[in-house]
């Protein structure tokens, strides 16, 4: 009773924190176009900022090699770096939240197991080399992945508790990376090709793809966006959850397919992205503490914030090559996450 | 499988004697054919210089081979035939393989790094041939990363090849020497046929070349990055240079992995050749990602489709060699050498 008079009439203290998290949370996306611009202009090749302008105003089929580069290699990419990193911010957040696991993230619901086994299987089984079905084999192989973890999951009496969640997730990353790896040892064209699939990058992603799986990752993020007041009750623990109303297996279930679709079709366009999933999260209730409806807003911006920020790095770091945006994520998420853990009590969830 | 075998296999120097003195047994049984099929096996002792500058002696000179694919088909055209091969891929698919009799040859392995040496050990061989590798200092199939079970092929008996370098013609000619120094009758062989038809396809390249100024690139078109070749570790490429075809050495190779420099597609511009080479083998695949770069055509011999094949990697022999020269001299007969810088 107590609780509900409390929520009717917030105190000035409390209205007042949520307007300061509102103001944090504008901050944070003003960064976005910044970030953007500097994406648009910034990258291995040197390209001065008039003609950046120019590329946008008159941009024809037979246009200069700085305006091919700007308007149809860097706008995708920027747009991407966006949308997946918005994606895995979310993602690990409701996994995370789902499983009360503080370091869960995307890997360990075996979505990259599953995108790297269906690419590899199109390639060496289909012999398909093509990007595009690579894409497309990567989503349908992260989706079943989760499926498949969610029902291995939710065997026995007690359904998908988190313990059995994140066992079944080990044990079918590893089956079917046992099953990948076995498949690549065996085709030296294959491990070429697959090269591609094993650190995540957002270079040679053009509008094609991009407009792809686009509007898998804004339905998602719209879904992920929804699922706070649930994430709220879960973070009670299951009994609570139930005694406030929430079925604990339509949660789970509609939650998973959320991740599925987000893990999915982020994974499938860029390749397996460590850390944003996992670090975002923690960033967030950092900012911005433990209450769901504000640490997944929080952790989708700052999850596209971080991967676009760390491509930008890469590019401008990697000389003529670049640095793929995976092996950015490795260099500066493994210092941060060991500061996370010493600094931030991160089991409290 | 069967445990004396994996025992002899896993054996140390006792072993091995005992496998090759049964092994010149086999030949003396034999009599009137020596397993190589050499037309006479001189008398012993026997010794090669190895790739690696070491004098390899044996008392007799072997007569049961076991080679690499690309070696076993240098030694077939002299007339020297291996008891067993191993490959880096499939039989069917190896080009170096392709139009070699193989038949009563063992195939020992299928697939880089992994040899069957229990069942290497029951031909009883008496010289194991591959090429030396100068960079990983090994010889093909023994190099690091393959399975240690593989490594022990070399247990079984002393390993021979002329070294991977400066030229293709190093490993062409360091088998010829091989082969005489097993009792080919090198000058009435295939082989001698073949260097031949090589020598011709090299003035012919050669002829072709002189009235032209024709700047090449190797490449390799990946989905995120564009791989400009360095010519320093492709001895194919270096001839090709001695030969009059000015081939581009990347400024900047990848310090970890100096076979190749990594360029962005944003910088797929950085050179400008009159004429871009891709991998034979992996030439349709490889053209269509290349296409699919929104700046390939960035690139002024790409977009004036000078683009051919390039023999990368795999030449041993002059026979293949010769078929290759041949074909790039009429793919490079109609390139404009006035697209690239």
């Amino acid at each position: 009773m107590t609780a509900s008079v409390a929520t009717a009439t917030p105190t000035p203290a409390r209205r007042r924190r949520a307007s300061g998290l509102a103001v944090g949370l504008l901050l944070l996306i003003a960064l976005v176009p910044v970030l953007a611009f500097l994406s648009v202009t910034l990258g291995s090749r040197d390209i001065a900022l008039s003609e950046v302008l120019d590329a946008f105003r008159h941009f024809t089929s037979s246009s200069s090699v700085e305006d091919t580069v700007t308007v149809r290699l860097r706008v995708p990419r920027t747009v991407l770096g966006l949308l997946a990193g918005a994606a895995l911010g979310l993602a690990g957040t409701l996994l995370q939240g789902l499983t009360r696991n503080a370091i869960a993230d995307p890997g360990i619901m075996g979505v990259n197991a599953g995108a790297a086994f269906a690419v590899v299987g199109s390639i060496t089984l289909l012999g398909i080399s093509s990007l595009g079905f690579h894409v497309v084999a990567a989503f349908a192989g992260a989706l079943a992945a989760t499926v498949l973890v969610y029902a291995v999951g939710s065997l026995g009496r007690d359904g998908a508790t988190p313990v059995k969640m994140a066992l079944a997730g080990a044990a079918i990353t590893a089956g079917l990376t046992a099953v990948t790896t076995g498949l690549l040892l065996t085709d030296l064209d294959a491990q070429q090709q697959y090269r591609f699939w094993q650190v995540g990058s957002l270079a040679g992603r053009y509008a094609p793809i991009v407009i792809g799986v686009a509007p898998f990752l804004l339905v998602g993020v719209v879904l992920a966006l929804l699922c706070g007041r649930w994430l709220n009750a879960l973070a009670l623990g299951d009994d609570a959850a139930r005694g406030l109303g929430v079925s604990l297996t339509r949660t789970r279930i509609l939650s998973f397919l959320v991740v599925g679709l987000l893990c999915g079709a982020a994974t499938a366009a860029c390749g397996p992205i460590v850390f944003v999933g996992l670090v975002v999260p923690h960033v967030a209730r950092f900012l911005c503490g433990p209450d769901y409806r504000w640490v997944l807003p929080y952790s989708m911006v700052l999850g596209a914030l971080l991967l676009l920020g760390a491509d930008i790095l890469g590019r401008v770091l990697g000389g003529t090559g670049e640095l793929q945006v995976g092996v950015v994520l490795g260099i500066i998420g493994a210092p941060f996450f060991v500061l996370l853990v010493r600094y931030a009590r991160l089991a409290d969830l | 499988m069967r445990p004396h075998l994996a025992a002899a296999a896993g054996a140390a120097a006792a072993l091995v004697l005992a496998l090759s003195a049964c092994s010149s047994d086999i030949a003396d049984d034999d009599g009137a054919k020596p397993a190589s099929g050499a037309s006479s096996v001189p008398d012993g002792p026997w010794s090669f210089t190895d790739g690696s500058g070491e004098v390899v002696k044996t008392d007799k000179t072997p007569t049961r081979i076991i080679a690499h694919a690309p070696a076993a088909a240098a030694l077939i055209s002299y007339g020297i035939r291996p008891v067993g091969i191993y490959g880096d891929e499939s039989v069917e698919t190896d080009p170096n393989l392709d139009g070699v009799d193989l038949t009563d040859i063992e195939i020992l392995g299928e697939e880089w790094g992994s040899i069957d040496v229990a069942k290497a050990s029951t031909l009883s061989p008496d010289l194991i041939v591959a090429d030396w590798w100068p960079a990983e200092k090994a010889h093909s199939g023994l190099e690091n990363g393959t399975k240690a079970k593989s490594k022990k092929l070399a247990e079984l008996a002393p390993v021979v090849g002329p070294s991977q370098g400066g030229s293709i013609l190093n490993l062409a000619e360091g088998y010829e020497d091989l082969a005489e120094s097993l009792g080919a009758d090198v000058d009435d062989s295939q082989g001698a046929k073949d260097k031949e038809a090589f020598e011709k396809a090299r003035d012919g390249f050669i002829a072709e070349m002189k009235d032209k100024d024709l700047t090449a690139l190797a490449v390799s078109p990946a989905d995120d990055l564009l791989y400009a070749a360095n010519p320093e570790y492709a001895p194919e490429l270096l001839d090709f240079t001695e030969w009059g075809l000015q081939v581009v050495t990347p400024d900047s190779p990848d310090p970890d992995f100096p076979y190749w420099e990594n360029l962005s597609w944003e910088n797929a511009d950085k050179y400008q050749p009159d004429v871009l080479l891709i991998d034979s083998r992996t030439f349709v695949d490889a053209t269509k990602t290349a296409k699919s770069q929104p700046t390939w055509t960035s690139i002024r011999a790409a977009k004036e489709g000078q683009v051919i094949e390039w023999p990368a990697f795999w030449l041993h022999t002059y026979a293949d060699y010769a078929d290759a020269l041949t074909k790039l001299t009429a793919d490079l007969a109609d390139v404009d050498d006035t697209i690239g810088d």
